[in-house]
């Protein structure tokens, strides 16, 4: 107990140290105003609002998507540096035993952006995120670890005159649709970084989001292009971020990789947009075809080999014009998991299927103070798989003091858990309503 | 497997070099890169290829007097220009431009055609409104008539702007900062404003973003 105590006096003051150096830089970086932000802001020596939508980052403005497109590339070349840092709080309604955490203050992640243009059409936007929680040492302490989060490097090209207008590209990325520039794209949709706590398990974060079954950390090559500002077409492939690749999965144990079978795991995506006034509209599908080997397991052996296959559809509102800005996503991702021999039991040929729906709005006034209200809801087939049936509302509110610090609230309240309003909690196996797990989630997130 | 994709990579880095063109740049550090290629490759994103902006937070360029440009980027560039538009978007994208550069913009777009944005149902009555503060202005109360300065046809002169099919948002705002802020100093706007009531402003934005022939 005396150890445990120890141990939280000691995260304690790591937070207040952290807070301290937070504020020391913040306090550095306050009179240089407008160059006091993030690697693409300095490189533009524009405000977040130019290219984050409301000053909501990540979701994108229709600028803010030409700058992505065209490889990151408008401005000048600066210093491609930056850092961001998350502060949590959870506090689950009726925590399960043993639940570390709960309603506590804790630095969740941190992570170093090298980010920014390289030539007049390569440019790049990498991610090494630090997870404060990443290792639970079993006696409640825990280990900090850092490994390669979003990377994106780009080639592209933006021909443009009174007769035409294409940008065409090329993305190396190690995470299927961050390449996306809408915010209703699998990689984007969840925002907020959680700590990697039980007590943050019922966090919006972890809440259903649509995903690709392939996961993170590999290693795809994609084409894309964007005509006339109205139709959007992507194609490319992935395979196991390993050899050359390997510095996409860099810090990512050999047990946790996602291990691809060869190269030919396409990934497709096709989008129409269109603006008028203040207003601009999405509509867009997309797909992956992906065979992994089940985590861990030997690659030799055909046995462990499954396939993930994800349709998804996706749209994406915006209303941008000062002091408001109102947006709205709609994301609806199918997955049929076909196991591998070794996952269905020696069964050959089994398969789930997961459906996966999420909507959002969001509004934001002055680029300061915003609310949004999403709902999640993901059914699913049991043949080899707990029902997945969750459903459920999240309330956010959030206050963005300066443009490079944001501060919010949201409460996540499930109607549905694990396959109804009550179930068996797969730990415990005891008995729980889905309401038990209602989150109050807390951030604070800062960027420099 | 391994030696293909170290092949791709290379291969890739030098489409990126190959392909890499002065007349495609998007680099606003470089004084070499052109008025016309900036216009297309950085303002374009923003206000049109032709300056006829689909979004009203961008002002229309199109057929915008030269001079203005010139007078706008340089005070922007400066700072001297403070209301949300420079911190937010301009200040940076001009901080490096060349006096040269700047010129060519502001050639580029008083040689585009201004095209009227959709408007969609304004209010017969404050477009009236409008047009008789527009055209003869109410002079007992010390209202200008803006086509004294702005041209009857509110296509400008030198270094006053030309106003007509302006985004009505972008006229609104720009008279509240005239009238309330010391954003955008050094103008006769700020005397000018000062009798104008919120009414009047949204006439006189109403009818320039649809300014009936």
């Amino acid at each position: 107990m005396s150890s445990l105590k120890k141990q939280i006096q000691r995260w304690g003051l790591r937070v207040q140290a952290l807070a301290l150096g937070l504020m020391a830089i913040f306090t550095i970086l306050l009179p240089l105003d407008a160059q006091a932000l993030p690697a693409f802001a300095r490189q533009t020596g524009q405000n977040c609002v130019a290219c984050h939508a409301g000053g909501q980052f990540p979701e994108l403005t229709p600028y803010g998507r030409m700058f992505k497109m065209t490889g990151y590339t408008i401005g000048e070349r600066t210093v491609p540096v930056a850092v961001m840092g998350v502060v949590n709080y959870a506090n689950i309604a009726n925590p399960p035993a043993g639940t570390a955490k709960n309603a506590e203050v804790v630095f969740a992640t941190g992570s170093l952006f090298l980010a920014g243009k390289v030539t007049d059409n390569i440019g790049a936007f990498t991610q090494i995120t630090y997870d404060n929680f990443a290792v639970d040492n079993g006696d409640g302490s825990f280990s900090g670890h850092s490994n390669a989060d979003n990377m994106d490097f780009r080639f592209a090209n933006h021909i443009i005159n009174d007769k035409q207008d294409w940008i065409y590209g090329v993305s190396l990325n190690n995470n299927p649709s961050v390449s996306d520039p809408w915010n209703s794209a699998a990689a984007w949709m969840g925002y907020v970084p959680a700590a990697n706590l039980k007590s943050h398990q019922f966090a919006d974060p972890q809440t259903p989001f649509p995903g690709f079954g392939s996961g993170g950390n590999i290693a795809g090559l994609s084409a894309y292009l964007f005509w006339n500002k109205t139709v959007y077409a992507e194609l490319g492939s992935y395979r196991t971020a390993d050899q050359a690749f390997s510095f996409m999965s860099a810090g990512v144990a050999d047990v946790d990789m996602h291990k691809l079978d060869g190269s030919n795991n396409p990934y497709w995506r096709l989008a129409l947009s269109h603006e008028w006034g203040a207003h601009n509209l999405m509509i867009g599908t997309s797909g992956m075809i992906a065979h992994v080997y089940d985590a861990g397991t030997d690659t030799s052996d055909p046995a462990n080999l499954g396939q993930f296959r994800n349709i998804g559809i996706d749209a994406q509102y915006q209303y941008i014009l000062a002091p408001h800005t109102i947006t709205a996503q709609l994301a609806y991702m199918q997955q049929e998991t076909a196991y591998s021999d070794n996952a269905g039991g020696g069964i050959s040929g089994l398969t789930d299927m997961n459906y996966v729906s999420r909507a959002k709005v969001s509004y934001v006034y002055q680029a300061k103070y915003g609310g949004s209200l999403a709902y999640f809801n993901q059914t699913g087939t049991t043949n080899n798989q707990t029902d997945p049936a969750t459903s459920g509302f999240t309330y956010e509110a959030f206050w963005i003091p300066k443009q490079n610090i944001r501060i919010g609230a949201q409460y996540s309240a499930y109607s549905k858990y694990q396959g109804g309003s009550t179930y068996i909690d797969q730990t415990s196996l005891l008995s729980r309503n889905a309401n038990d797990n209602n989150t109050l989630f807390l951030y604070a997130w800062f960027a420099f | 497997m391994k030696y293909r994709h170290i092949l791709l990579i290379i291969a890739m880095g030098a489409l990126g070099a190959g392909c890499s063109s002065i007349e495609n740049s998007r680099n606003l550090g470089n004084p070499n890169v052109s008025a016309k290629t900036l216009a297309a490759q950085v303002c374009s994103n923003c206000h049109g290829l032709d300056g006829n902006s689909i979004s009203p937070t961008f002002p229309r360029l199109a057929g915008q007097q030269a001079a203005y440009i010139v007078n706008q980027l340089t005070n922007f560039r400066s700072h001297q220009r403070l209301d949300p538009p420079g911190p937010e978007y301009m200040w940076g994208l001009s901080r490096h431009l060349t006096d040269e550069q700047i010129a060519g913009l502001g050639e580029y777009y008083s040689k585009q055609e201004p095209h009227r944005a959709p408007t969609t149902g304004a209010d017969p009555k404050l477009l009236a409104a409008g047009k008789e503060i527009f055209e003869k202005g109410r002079p007992e109360e010390n209202v200008i008539a803006c086509m004294a300065c702005h041209g009857p046809k509110g296509q400008g002169i030198g270094s006053f702007p030309r106003l007509a099919y302006q985004h009505a948002n972008y006229i609104a705002n720009q008279l509240d900062v005239f009238q309330n802020t010391q954003g955008r100093p050094g103008t006769p706007m700020d005397a000018v404003v000062h009798p104008l009531t919120g009414e009047d402003k949204e006439a006189i934005a109403a009818y320039l973003q649809a300014f009936p022939d």
